[in-house]
């Protein structure tokens, strides 16, 4: 892991193609500014992760059965 | 084609029901997914990857479960799926199943969004509303109206 130090308006670019811009710093928050080109997906990393367990878990569900409704069973 | 699903044995898919992920779906493999049904009047659907007979995820519409549900799609997200409006929009949530009704949940944040007529889909970050990943499906009083269907039918291959 690289580990550097940026000040308020300083960038950082990753490849060619992505800059990461320090906006505001404020406390323990941070706002940054990210360029991407449209086909790199960008994610907050928390909902990211919770997106992917979440698919994982379901795919991963031994279930073969789901419910119905019983009006539309019976 | 026919893929060997390992949760349903063979099952025909018809090539005009494959909708591509290009970008897949978050941590899973293959890009390639089609919607089969166990039965016709189920409201869960089984979104099952072409490329991996293991992968398969149930998906339902929100909707059906949370009639105030919103979804933003974002102009870059429309763009990749070539959506030129919400008309052929098609909006489905992946569904966590469990042995228990009461642990069903669905996750309201990160909705899978299908261009329908160009058979493109794709996963994004619903950044509207503040949505769980793990809601939870089924409220008390859903609780009595359901019950576990009949062991699985051949499948079907439906279109969305």
């Amino acid at each position: 892991m690289l580990v550097i130090t940026r000040r308020s308006g300083e960038r950082i670019c990753l490849g060619d193609d992505v800059t990461i811009t320090v906006l505001e710093i404020s406390g323990s928050t941070v706002r940054l500014g990210i360029e991407a080109p449209s086909e790199v997906p960008v994610y907050r990393h928390e909902i990211w992760a919770a997106v992917k367990a979440e698919n994982q878990a379901a795919a991963n569900a031994s279930i073969t059965r789901l419910p119905t409704p019983t009006e539309s069973s019976n | 084609m026919q893929i060997e699903s390992t949760r349903f044995g063979r099952v025909e898919i018809a090539d005009d029901a494959v909708i591509n992920f290009p970008d897949g779906l978050i941590g899973l493999p293959g890009t390639r997914y089609a919607l089969i049904a166990q039965t016709e009047s189920s409201v869960f659907l089984w979104l099952h990857s072409v490329d991996d007979p293991a992968v398969a995820l149930p998906v339902a519409n929100p909707w059906l479960f949370f009639g105030n549900y919103e979804v933003e799609v974002s102009d870059e997200d429309a763009e990749k799926l070539r959506l030129e409006g919400p008309a052929n929009a098609d909006i489905l949530c992946v569904v966590r199943a469990s042995d228990r009704l009461e642990e069903f949940t669905v996750n309201l944040r990160g909705p899978l969004v299908v261009n329908g007529p160009e058979r493109i889909g794709r996963q994004i970050i619903n950044e509207t509303g503040d949505f769980s990943v793990r809601q939870p499906l089924f409220s008390e009083t859903e609780l009595n109206r359901v019950r576990p269907s009949a062991p699985a039918a051949p499948v079907a291959a439906t279109g969305v």
